[in-house]
């Protein structure tokens, strides 16, 4: 059974460890509000911001270049830093780049790796916590777009999502839609049915 | 506050709005009222009518305002001008929306989980569109759906609610008339989950007695309270997802 809750609402009488959770001696307790399951004992978030990890994969934008490093946008409170040593291209204020997670320093800055440029395109906010509803079970939603659309898509964890060739307009309506109704079901066949042009209005 | 003659508040037993002394006023709640905010609320309580909006977490500004160890927290009440009959708003914050400001973040502060959030702000805007009485309580109910809404980690939404004393009768959730000119008036906030106080503010005298019954009487309203806040914060995603189960 899978249910909506809010913070607060008691999830079980144990205390045990699920993400977005608290817990003390009397149960455990959701602390956002999201979809939770009863058999496989994880609350997913509904809202919600996201929260930098090792090895996340992410998209900003290049904000300034201070010489030694490059300070870029993630559309968080946190603000992303590459340092210009590890780096052999140059990157330009402006840039749309994809870049890993090294870690979150303290005071809210996130290192950077790996950074490559993104050439062309534009870019989509969505909230960071529809990203795994856009992406699917083992990639199947973001196949299915790419597939239906015939558009290069490259995802950040981040909320930011990149989009270039094909039919782009066709593609940002379909993201946004996953957006709106990510925590429906039977949301696979809609969207394939909207891909191929022949929902019922 | 108040003067000239003392109106009767307790007649034949009943509220001059005709309610019982535990009686709260009619209150609705709306989630996602302002498209921008990352989270938003819109209250109606009695003839209270105010908007909630949480913007964040982003980067603290200015910098030496900012914790390097969790969020901080920035709440703004205001009364807007043609809020009610007294004049209100005519040059920015005045004494008393200060005040509400302070205890209200007060308030969120003991809930959000501000450790998640290092170096970052939290707004949290407060306005009061039409005001009769009880506008802190109200405000602080709202904003608690506004910030549940918003997704932030919160390990409770806090309700709020007053009690007062009209003679020897406890009365809840005060209008203005009453809020005015009765003997007492105590503003609450309370985590329902815990049962802990996060605002407590009282003019007046009560005795000992009389808060703690107070105390209770407002935990019972709490119920109400917290179940409305629940509906609402559920009803938006349900709405979409009857559209498709049917």
């Amino acid at each position: 059974m899978q249910r909506i809750v809010i913070p607060g609402e008691k999830l079980v009488d144990s205390q045990i460890r699920i993400e977005n959770t608290i817990s003390d001696k009397n149960g455990t307790y959701a602390c956002v509000i999201g979809y939770y399951d009863d058999e496989r004992k994880s609350l997913i978030p509904l809202e919600g911001l996201w929260q930098p990890r090792q090895g996340d994969n992410i998209i900003g934008v290049v904000e300034e270049d201070k010489g030694n490093m490059y300070l870029v946008n993630l559309n968080a409170p946190y603000k992303g830093l590459i340092l210009a040593k590890f780096i052999e291209t140059e990157l330009n204020a402006g840039d749309f780049i994809t870049a890993t997670v090294k870690n979150l320093e303290k005071g809210g800055t996130v290192i950077l790796l790996r950074p490559q440029r993104l050439a062309g395109g534009k870019l989509i906010s969505v909230s960071p916590s529809r990203i795994p509803r856009i992406i699917g079970k083992g990639n199947s939603m973001l196949n299915q777009i790419t597939t239906g659309t015939g558009t290069k898509i490259v995802i950040g964890l981040n909320g930011i999502i990149w989009l270039n060739g094909g039919k782009m307009d066709l593609a940002t309506s379909t993201i946004l839609r996953i957006e709106e109704e990510a925590h429906t079901t039977g949301l696979t066949d809609r969207i394939q049915k909207m891909l191929s042009g022949n929902e019922m209005k | 506050m108040g003067g000239g003659e003392k109106p009767e508040l307790i007649v034949n037993g009943k509220r001059l709005d005709g309610r019982a002394m535990d009686e709260l006023r009619s209150i609705k709640i709306e989630v996602g009222t302002i498209r921008n905010a990352v989270g938003s609320a819109y209250i109606e309580w009695g003839n209270n009518k105010i908007v909630a909006g949480v913007y964040g977490p982003k980067e603290a500004l200015p910098k030496h305002v900012s914790n390097p160890e969790k969020a901080i927290i920035k709440c703004r009440y205001a009364m807007s001008p043609f809020s009610s009959l007294e004049e209100h708003g005519r040059s920015g914050p005045n004494r008393r929306s200060i005040e509400i400001s302070k205890v209200t973040k007060e308030v969120f502060e003991n809930v959000v989980l501000l450790e998640n959030f290092p170096g970052s702000e939290i707004d949290i805007y407060v306005d009061v569109l039409q005001a009769d009485g009880g506008t802190r309580a109200a405000g602080i109910t709202a904003a608690a759906v506004a910030l549940a809404a918003s997704g932030i980690p919160m390990s409770d939404v806090p309700f709020s609610v007053s009690i007062g004393k009209v003679g020897e009768e406890l009365i809840l959730d005060l209008n203005k008339i009453e809020d005015n000119y009765s003997d007492a008036d105590m503003p609450m906030a309370i985590s329902p989950r815990t049962g802990e106080l996060l605002l407590l503010q009282m003019d007046g005298n009560l005795t000992k007695d009389e808060i703690s019954k107070g105390v209770s009487m407002a935990q019972k309203a709490g119920e109400v309270i917290t179940k409305l806040q629940k509906d609402a914060l559920k009803a938006s995603y349900e709405k979409i997802m009857e559209k498709y189960t049917k």
